[in-house]
């Protein structure tokens, strides 16, 4: 049976293997939590974020058919002082690689990459007020044959 | 002996009614053994009173469209009953139900799910339960 973390290794090395996201949100492509800019080493302000929001497994007789991930993937980016950043590019550049696109695991056949909704919000720093954070993406359904 | 989890049931079918194969990417089958009883009540009986007929043995299941085995839908169209093998659980073998069948199939698909099939089937001839 395949490494179900295969499938979101994939969809991370797919989002950080296209130049035009890198050149947009520099930091780098996370699962669940921001690490060190993988640009400069100190903190990422502008990067790509992944979450597992839900997951189901679809049996079938002796074995698991399908595995039907959901997954938050949304661009994140420090609000610039000037202009409004590259959050709404970024997003609209995730679009692009994931809805229709493949997802390639070891392991698995793809079945389906779309996004299933949108997401956007405003965040305010909890440590310093002036500071806002911009999120934008969707909800993408991958769903992976077994 | 103990109560097994459905997760290893099969469903093998064979067109030419000899050797069952399994079918592939299917997750549930029934089986039903009813018999018709007939009314053989007469005056002055406490009750009705019913005799039995014959078994109507049929049944059905459903599962995911799987392009690699497509014999359900070729077994729809035939004309010719073939062998079907219904094993509860593949862990316990030897327990299963068999005879000639005629199959039906449906397909299900829709923009947001995987593709579904449906199947149904009916006895052809007699059916027997082993061990």
């Amino acid at each position: 049976m395949p490494e179900s973390s295969a499938i979101d290794q994939a969809l991370v090395d797919k989002l950080l293997g296209d130049a035009t996201l890198r050149t947009l949100l520099p930091d780098g492509v996370f699962f669940d939590e921001a690490g060190p800019s993988i640009a400069g080493g100190g903190n990422a302000t502008r990067f790509v974020l992944v979450s597992l929001a839900d997951e189901t497994d679809e049996a079938v007789f002796g074995h698991r058919g399908f595995e039907d991930a959901l997954y938050l993937v949304k661009a994140v980016e420090l609000k610039p002082a000037i202009g409004s950043g590259n959050v709404k590019a970024a997003a609209a550049r995730i679009d692009v690689l994931l809805e229709d696109g493949t997802i390639t695991a070891a392991g698995y056949t793809p079945m389906v990459c779309h996004r299933e909704s949108r997401f956007r919000i405003t965040e305010v720093d909890e440590h310093d007020t002036s500071i806002r954070w911009q999120h934008r993406g969707g909800h993408y359904r991958v769903q992976q044959s077994v | 002996m103990a109560i097994l989890s459905g997760r290893n049931g099969q469903v093998l079918y064979d067109p030419a009614g000899v050797t069952p194969v399994a079918l592939v990417s299917l997750k549930s089958w029934k089986a039903s053994f009813k018999t018709d009883y007939i009314d053989v009540t007469c005056f002055g009986d406490a009750n009705k009173v019913r005799v039995p007929g014959l078994p109507d043995i049929a049944g059905s299941g459903d599962g995911f469209w799987n392009s690699s085995n497509v014999v359900l839908f070729a077994a729809a169209s035939a004309t010719t009953p073939g062998k079907l093998k219904l094993v509860p659980s593949s862990v316990e073998p030897t327990f299963f139900w068999s005879g000639l069948a005629y199959m039906s199939a449906d397909i299900d698909v829709a923009v947001n799910g995987a593709p579904g099939v449906s199947f149904s089937w009916v006895a052809a001839g007699p059916f027997v339960e082993a061990p």
